[in-house]
């Protein structure tokens, strides 16, 4: 253990940078000088002090900005269809939502993150037993560029908007700056959440090139054999080989096989039905493994001290085997364990994500027309500044989707690549294992959720996108509806003014009258209009 | 494969040291305060059965077991042992009978009223549509009440055959570790309280929004709606319940497999001893204790499949109720706080009892059937943790994991769709979708209202 500790990194000496700015910003609460030093996240309780007051004056100076913002909002009411209004309201608030979901989660998981990033260090260390490297240095240029994104996306929102939409002539107009926060720490939590995500990733990954490398030995070392033989055989093709006897009742006893007819049925494959029938019931595959197939016992046997390959060795390999099953049992509990510590935001950024972007783009339309949205919603009424906020934000939910989804692919390979050593090494004690093996690695699941609401993977997105298509296509119609009956109205109404003597007919069945306009208004708008 | 491939090794005869072991269970140490499901305090091998019992079976859900006998839905079985029940006596049979054929009488009567001006009363209107909504709602809760009796009267065999398999288990759990499953099923008591206060303050609500004397026909209907959603209400916490007895042996068994799983294998020797041997179990053990796990997750799933087969109708109908009348208070909700000026607290408040009646209820089936399902499927991947060297532990493992490879362990309604939490995230994302349309149909209805009374004067 000692021996192996200086050779493993843990991944948390990645995420200095990062860990700093959410310090400075109070997204965790750990310890920084322990962070430095050891690289650890421990509970601090100064740090949870300087959380909540950051907390409390976020809320503060947001709602300040809300209030101040707001005065244009409180006049529209009056105009406003309600349901706009509300819904103006609601979409307001949700940044803040989902800001205090953050935080208070990582307030409350402040004990449960440094164990998650230990647990995530033990099964490297495992993994490197099996000399399994892992790379983290990627990580850490991952994390640069993250915050890179993120600092330009917020930035380039918040200049835009500010010198295009906000009246900058006013001091109070500095607390736009306060409408960057609650998507910006958001942004950094989620950066944790992606990276981890990333590097579990990278450790699945691991493991299936571990087992993909094992194959890709084990076929160098067949053909290396085959090479071998092909020279014998080739030598003294008239004659039977000459081994001594004691290894001929060996081949008889492994695996079936007489030696006047290997030397022909090598190439092949004649020597089928000799296999066993376990190993044969599996390996329906190409011509090359099977005479792979009857090749392998006795080159195992011949030469194995000359050329190394695992595979061949199967009290070795199961080992090996079974402990990279054990590895990829615990990545998946600590993917299980990461995504428990994390549903909370991911639910509230999901529900941000869906509303906000249906409400910029409804907002968009509604600029289009030239009626009034709510205030913080300014900057739907330039196309360009609605693309970026919208790229930012689907951005960072499709980002987390598709991570998750890779990553839960990326752990279901494994059972491929462990039945391809099952296949390349084709064995029967080894098929055992590998059978037993991949029906557990079968069981092993992770699969990402939103608090067991929805499944994080492609499917939710398509029908994500589909909710705010048809949510979209609904609001605009009736947004349609509305304007149309608005002016047909006003268009009746002068028309009443003129010729009084339409009120007697209004006033004759003004019961049903509401419906009966709407249908004729909305019939006839399009061809007056 | 063939049919008898799914054969457990039997450990050899020395291997077992008694005829029924005391082995020891994963919750650790027998506790008397634990023991709920019958009071005995005599120990498990002393063949209890004989004698005469005077504790109740199912002791920890009697409250509801109760108010479901009392108004026919539940059998009122006999209790024949300690681990058995037997069928209703004549007389019992009997009050059921009749209790339900006045449910039924009940109903036709209600019917009648419903479609008759004598209900009229009730119905004052705020708006057309309204009551159009309140009459599918009334409709929709006779439906599923009496659709509720009817499946309770059908499946009164099945539902004692699945309280006898639940009662066997937990004998065969008492004899082999002696341990008692039971929780605290307060929760059950905690809902039975909330749904009668709800109903009750809803009656009240209406019985004041009413103008004018209240004849005694609106006493009768106001009072057998009341006891219709109740009951209704009561049934789901039953099945709730029922699943929670269910998702305990289930987590029982799990945490027995736990104790051979290679993390707690691996832990260091002075631990385990320091718990009182509580987490890691011997793998000697292992085939013994599989077999038994693996006959009690068999029965198990039988039991769960046979509580859903039981209920799955009224859980339909249940859900469709639910759902209409979560839409229309969230509606009724929106346009009394957006309305201009007349906002009337008696809607409000009845909205608001409405909402929450349902919401929690949906939201503990929901829950309820999500842990267990859980919990069941949880087996499987427990066992796939538990690393064995002898290649016929191996072979134990293998044989397990084969059978529940395409094994889903789903409650469903009716088939329709599974109930978990996924179903509750659907139920809200469709009110929504249903509400934003609604919201929208009522403001064009209003900018029309609005906009022509001006310019008519």
């Amino acid at each position: 253990m000692p021996s192996s500790e200086p050779e493993v990194q843990p991944l948390l000496q990645q995420f200095q940078q990062l860990f700093f700015i959410s310090k400075i910003a109070g997204i965790l609460p750990q310890d920084l000088e322990k962070f430095r030093s050891r690289n650890v996240l421990e509970k601090s309780r100064s740090g949870m002090v300087y959380m909540m007051v950051t907390l409390v004056v976020y809320v503060m100076f947001y709602n300040l900005l809300i209030y101040s913002f707001g005065e244009e909002d409180r006049s529209l009411k009056a105009t406003q269809s309600t349901l706009t209004f509300v819904i103006g309201l609601f979409l307001t608030y949700i940044g803040l939502i989902m800001m205090g979901t953050d935080q208070l989660t990582a307030l409350r998981n402040q004990g449960k993150l440094g164990e998650l990033y230990e647990r995530i260090r033990l099964a490297d260390e495992r993994l490197f037993k099996e000399k399994c490297v892992l790379d983290n240095s990627c990580i850490g240029r991952r994390i640069r560029i993250m915050l890179i994104m993120t600092v330009l996306f917020e930035l380039s929102i918040l200049v835009a908007t500010y010198i295009k939409l906000v009246d900058y002539t006013q001091w109070m107009s500095v607390l736009w700056v306060m409408s960057a926060v609650p998507t910006f720490i958001n942004t950094l939590d989620k950066i944790w959440f992606a990276v981890s995500l990333y590097a579990l990733k990278e450790r699945f990954e691991a493991i299936n090139a571990t087992l993909e490398e094992l194959v890709m030995t084990h076929e160098k070392f067949k053909i290396w054999l085959r090479g071998e033989s092909d020279n014998t055989t080739s030598l003294d093709s008239s004659q039977p080989p000459q081994y001594d006897s004691n290894l001929e009742y060996l081949y008889k006893e492994l695996g079936g096989l007489d030696l006047g007819s290997m030397g022909k049925g090598s190439v092949a494959g004649s020597g089928k039905n000799k296999v066993a029938p376990v190993a044969h019931s599996m390996n329906s595959f190409g011509e090359s493994i099977e005479t792979a197939s009857d090749k392998f016992p006795r080159n195992q046997m011949s030469s194995n001290l000359v050329y190394e390959s695992e595979l061949a060795n199967v009290s070795k390999v199961e080992e090996k085997l079974n402990n990279l099953c054990q590895v990829h049992d615990e990545i998946c509990e600590i993917g299980k364990a990461m995504n428990e510590l994390w549903s909370y935001p991911i639910l509230s950024l999901m529900a941000y994500g869906f509303l906000i972007f249906t409400a910029q783009l409804y907002f968009l339309y509604c600029a289009t027309q030239t009626q009034p949205i709510p205030s913080l919603f300014r900057s739907a009424k330039n196309p360009l500044i609605t693309v970026i906020v919208l790229s930012y934000t689907s951005g960072k939910c499709v980002y987390l989707i598709y991570l998750s989804w890779k990553t839960s692919l990326a752990s279901k390979r494994t059972g491929i690549t462990l039945h391809k050593c099952g296949v390349v090494a084709d064995d029967n004690l080894l098929y055992e294992i590998v059978n037993h093996l991949s029906l557990k690695l079968l069981n092993h699941s992770v699969d990402f959720s939103a608090c067991g609401f929805f499944t994080l993977d492609m499917e939710t997105l398509y029908g994500v996108s589909g909710g705010i298509t048809s949510y979209l296509i609904i609001l605009i119609q009736f947004n349609l509806a509305a304007q149309q009956a608005k002016e047909a109205i006003q268009t009746f109404s002068s028309l009443n003014d003129t010729a009084g003597l339409v009120g007697s007919v209004t006033e004759m069945d003004n019961g049903s009258s509401t419906l009966h306009d709407l249908v004729s208004t909305t019939m006839l708008t399009p061809t007056t209009g | 494969m063939s049919p008898n491939t799914w054969v457990i090794e039997m450990p050899t005869e020395k291997s077992r040291s008694r005829p029924y072991p005391q082995r020891i269970s994963p919750y650790g140490v027998h506790h008397p305060s634990r023991d709920a499901f019958t009071r005995t305090r005599d120990p498990p091998t002393a063949a209890t059965p004989t004698k005469i019992v005077d504790h109740p079976v199912f002791e920890d859900i009697r409250t509801i077991m109760s108010v479901l006998k009392a108004s026919g839905l539940m059998p009122i079985y006999e209790q024949v042992s300690d681990y058995e029940v037997g069928p209703p006596t004549k007389t019992n049979e009997f009050y059921s009978f009749f209790v339900r054929g006045v449910v039924h009488a009940l109903t036709l009567f209600n019917i009648y009223s419903l479609f008759t001006p004598i209900s009229a009363q009730l119905f004052y209107s705020y708006r057309e549509t309204d009551n159009v909504n309140q009459w599918i709602e009334l409709l929709l809760c006779i439906l599923t009440y009496t659709l509720t009796v009817f499946v309770c009267a059908r499946n009164t065999k099945s539902m004692l055959r699945i309280m006898n398999e639940i009662l066997q288990l937990d004998e065969e759990v008492r004899r082999q570790f002696g341990a008692n499953l039971n929780e605290n099923f307060g929760f059950s008591v905690k809902f039975l309280v909330g749904i009668a206060v709800s109903q009750t303050y809803i009656i009240i609500l209406k019985i004041y929004a009413v103008k004018g004397e209240i004849t005694p026909t609106s006493y009768v209907l106001l009072a057998f709606y009341a006891i219709q959603n109740g009951l209704t209400a009561t049934y789901i916490v039953f099945a709730s319940a029922l699943l929670k007895i269910v998702y305990i042996r289930f987590h029982f068994i799990n945490q027995l497999l736990n104790g051979y799983t290679y993390g707690q294998q691996q832990k260091p020797k002075q631990k385990r001893n320091h718990n009182g041997h509580f987490r890691a179990a011997l793998m000697d053990n292992f085939p013994e204790d599989s077999l038994f796990i693996y006959r009690m997750h068999n029965k198990l799933l039988r039991i769960y499949k046979g509580i859903n087969d039981c209920c799955n109708l009224i859980l339909v109908s249940f859900l469709g109720y639910s759902f209409y009348t979560v839409t229309t208070n969230c509606y009724n909700l929106f346009v009394q706080i957006t309305a201009k000026g007349m906002i009337s607290p008696n809607i409000l408040q009845w909205c608001f009892a409405w909402l929450c009646m349902h919401v929690s209820l949906l939201a503990l089936l929901s829950r309820s059937c999500g842990l267990t399902t859980r919990e069941a499927n949880a087996t499987a991947q427990i066992l796939a943790r538990v690393y064995a060297k002898a290649k016929e532990y191996q072979n134990i493992i293998d044989k397990f994991l084969t059978k529940s490879i395409k094994q889903e362990v789903q409650f469903t309604a009716y088939g329709f769709f599974a109930i978990d939490n996924s179903t509750l995230f659907k139920i809200f994302s469709a009110v929504t979708t249903y509400l934003v349309i609604l919201i929208q149909f009522k403001q064009l209805e209003d900018s029309k209202v609005d906009d022509s009374i001006p310019a008519q004067t």
